[in-house]
């Protein structure tokens, strides 16, 4: 007989004996938890249950155990987890300004914050498959997609996706130990682990975790000790079929300086890209963030300020926050016409920040080149492509002419860039990697 | 059961005891209060099955035994009578009669085998403080917890028992107090950290906040227990003994700021008044502003509806420029709390915590975040 059947048993027999009052009170949240030799232990919720059962009810007890398992010979009694009470519904308190300690608002076993959930997952067609891949994962952590990697541009909520899979699991699955970090973060404890010779005790502490979150893993890039490290935390939990999470601004394939054999192993499970919002789903998101803030805006405010930003979730929510300032300032809703005027400012500033200096530093980056090898004549074929690349954005981005990007580049001849443009402008239509790599560049020269 | 006690005495314990007697629907038993006569003592004890007291008097037994009486059905009739000697004793069918004067009354009751038992808490290590000023010292942060489904542990007040030192914090994650006590005796073999129920250091400041008396304190893994012993003899006259919340406390240390950017000093009753004129104009949601004006602090509130208000007040002010913004009765809770003629209010920046403290004293501190600049 299993423990359960056993104490269901003795259940059964008590309730006869005593009022169903008594019997609520006292036998509701228990459990025996184990037995050994003859030894029963009973996990109680609170001391005034063990005094109880102990003194009044144990004889009982005892007798209807030992009736059924003539081997019993003691029962113990322990205070165990109290369960926890069905949440009550939390006062909603009407959204503020005020501050809250930061340090609080994060969990601390997890490193969760549970304001992220997937009730408030605005859910598009441009990331309908990450979603559903994110709520399989939290109904059946380690089995179904494992790893699971989501990436997308900045602000659209890859970080929200993956913490709420945290928390989903955290809550339904109370022995799954979750943990969440940032690849920062992670580097940070290689880095101290090493200094300090206590790098078993940061491998046991992560060997026991059984979903394990890493966010923004491009910041790996470049750093192997770091990756070594992940590497053989990754093995150890794939092995034992724990659930990975992985987010990162761009596909695995694209993350440069990342050693081969993670790589193939990000790529080995379940790959899933949030793109941008379509004009719907940014109003859709809009309503959804003005009704938690408890304010309304009219329908075309909506729609103006959705077909303005485009690209990034979050700015979305800070233009709504102007708004909410506006009318709290003025004592008005605003107009159409305030709107625009308010919104001038960020879009312009938006566009300013493009220079050819920094077009041509984001695509070193992006492929770790140093600048100065780009705009050198080399002609070795790693990086022929980005300078190429990087002549197609200035010629894209800020319309420079022909000759002015060839005397950026060492002074070449201004057909070599006209070459370089038409060369990237036909490869993009048929190779789906380079669009991307365009894309991502496109968005970490408008997002820097 | 038969016993004589004064009413004076009897009506003291009940009103001790009452206090945490629930309106138990499942379990009616927890309505009444448990009286057990023993040989020099009589005994009254409650629990609502988070909180058990026991309180103890010297009486007159003439034959032990025990029964339970609805508590607030006997605390009701004892308050109503004259101040003479009570008898009292059980009868059959659990019948519990007074006898006082010219009076004779049967209450029903039930049995005292259906009673909880109060837990017992070990009396290996206690730590010992003064009653009525430990209770003093504790008013100042019990207030502040909210309750919280999602976080039951800053429901509570948390406890670190060294020592030589007794730190309590708490907590509504808007705002922090911390108050730091210096224990009278202590056997205390290894620091204790705990969470109390917040619901528990309200009824230990009610019951122990009056009595001029050494308060001890013991602990078990579960549980906490507070005790008082009677003036006359060596023998406990309250005990009062509660679960504690499960959990981890947030390490609060990181959210006291260590340095300012600016640094007031300012009259504490004056700054509270001109705080509660400024709160009538303030908006729905509190919100007050502080700003310096040269060598004054003004104070301005503005509401859609009602109008607007600004005062100034003289301050001692120390670093930068400022203007702020708190939730009025945040700031004032803290403020009021203080002990001080003076307090001095150090601000980081408009969106950084502000600390409220009593110049010269490092035992209380007050940790309050702004309402967002706009």
């Amino acid at each position: 007989m299993t423990n359960q059947e056993l104490w269901q048993a003795v259940l059964a027999q008590i309730q006869l004996n005593i009022s169903q009052a008594n019997f609520a009170t006292w036998f509701k949240n228990t459990e025996i938890s184990h037995q050994k030799e003859g030894r029963i232990l009973v996990l109680v919720p609170n001391s005034f249950v063990k005094e109880w059962l102990q003194n009044k009810y144990n004889k009982n007890i005892f007798k209807i155990l030992h009736d059924l398992d003539c081997n019993i010979r003691e029962v113990e009694y322990q205070i165990g987890k109290a369960k926890i009470e069905p949440k009550k519904e939390e006062m909603i308190m009407p959204e503020t300004d005020q501050l809250e300690f930061q340090e609080f608002k994060v969990n601390k076993d997890t490193n969760l914050n549970p304001r992220y959930t997937f009730d408030t997952f605005v859910v598009g067609p441009f990331n309908e498959l990450p979603h559903a891949a994110a709520v399989a994962v939290s109904k059946k952590p380690g089995i179904v997609y494992n790893p699971l990697f989501i990436y997308g541009g900045v602000g659209l909520g890859k970080t929200h996706l993956i913490q709420s899979i945290g928390n989903e699991i955290d809550s339904a699955f109370k022995k799954n130990k979750v943990r969440y970090i940032s690849s920062e973060k992670f580097t940070s404890e290689v880095v101290s682990s090493i200094k300090n010779q206590t790098i078993e005790q940061f491998k046991a502490k992560y060997r026991d975790i059984d979903t394990l979150i890493i966010d923004d893993v491009q910041f790996l890039a470049g750093r192997e000790k770091t990756q070594e490290e992940f590497f053989h935390v990754f093995n150890i939990l794939y092995e034992k079929n724990k659930q990975i999470i992985l987010s990162s601004d761009r596909p695995p394939r694209a993350i440069n300086s990342l050693t081969e054999r993670l790589r193939s192993r990000f790529e080995g499970g379940m790959i899933a890209d949030v793109s941008a919002p379509d004009l719907e789903t940014r109003m859709a998101i809009l309503k959804t963030k003005a009704q938690e803030k408890g304010v309304e805006f009219g329908e075309e405010i909506y729609q103006y300020i959705a077909s303005v930003i485009k690209n990034n979730i979050r700015e979305l929510e800070g233009a709504l926050n102007r708004l909410v300032i506006y009318e709290n300032l003025n004592h008005k809703k605003p107009d159409m016409e305030a709107t625009q005027t308010l919104f001038k400012n960020i879009l312009s500033s938006q566009n300013r920040v493009v220079t050819p200096r920094k077009i041509i530093q984001v695509v070193a980056d992006f492929y770790d080149l140093k600048e100065r090898e780009i705009l050198n004549a080399s002609r070795k074929k790693e990086i022929v492509r980005p300078r190429q690349i990087a002549m197609f954005l200035l010629r894209q981005e800020l319309k420079s002419s022909f000759p002015s990007i060839g005397r950026k580049f060492d002074g070449k001849d201004h057909t070599t860039a006209i070459h370089s443009y038409k060369k990237i402008l036909r490869e993009v239509e048929t190779d789906k990697k380079l669009e991307e790599e365009i894309v991502l560049i496109k968005e970490q020269i408008l997002a820097s | 059961m038969k016993f004589q006690i004064l009413q004076e005495k009897l009506k003291e314990g009940l009103s001790i005891i009452e206090r945490v007697v629930s309106r138990s629907l499942t379990l009616p038993i927890l309505n009444n209060v448990l009286i057990e006569a023993g040989k020099n003592f009589l005994c009254l004890s409650s629990t609502d099955l988070e909180i058990g007291i026991k309180w103890w008097a010297l009486t007159k037994t003439e034959k032990e035994g025990s029964i339970t009486v609805p508590s607030k059905l006997l605390s009701g009739f004892v308050g109503l009578l004259p101040n003479k000697k009570i008898e009292a004793g059980a009868l059959k069918n659990d019948f519990f009669s007074i006898e006082c004067e010219e009076c004779k009354t049967k209450i029903k009751g039930l049995s005292a085998e259906e009673f909880p038992l109060i837990p017992k808490v070990s009396k290996e290590e206690f730590i010992s403080v003064k009653s009525s000023e430990f209770c003093r010292n504790l008013a100042q942060i019990a207030d502040i917890p909210a309750l919280s489904a999602t976080r039951p542990e800053i429901s509570g007040i948390y406890f670190s028992f060294q020592k030589n030192q007794i730190i309590s914090a708490s907590t509504d994650s808007f705002r922090l107090g911390e108050k730091k006590m210096t224990p009278l005796k202590s056997s205390l073999l290894s620091p204790k950290t705990l969470i109390v129920p917040q619901k528990t250091i309200k009824e230990v400041i009610n019951i122990f906040g009056i009595k001029e008396t050494e308060l001890k304190i013991y602990f078990s893994p579960n549980q906490i227990m507070f005790e008082s012993l009677m003036q006359e003899t060596d023998h406990p006259e309250v005990q009062l003994v509660s679960r504690l919340i499960e959990g981890s406390y947030p390490n609060y240390q990181e959210i006291i700021p260590k340095k300012f950017t600016t640094k007031l000093i300012l009259n504490k009753e004056e700054f509270l008044a001109q705080l509660k004129q400024a709160s009538l104009f303030s908006s729905k949601t509190g919100e007050i502003k502080l700003k310096r004006e040269d060598s004054r602090v003004e104070i301005l509130s503005q509401n859609t509806e009602l109008g607007e208000h600004e005062s100034f007040i003289y301050s001692k002010i120390e670093g930068e420029k400022f203007e702020i913004s708190f939730n009025h009765r945040f700031l004032s809770d803290g403020i009021s709390k203080t002990k001080s003629e003076d307090i001095s209010l150090e601000l980081n920046g408009d969106s950084g915590p502000g600390v409220v403290r009593s110049p010269g004293d490092d035992s209380y501190t007050y940790v309050v975040m702004p309402i967002k600049g706009n």
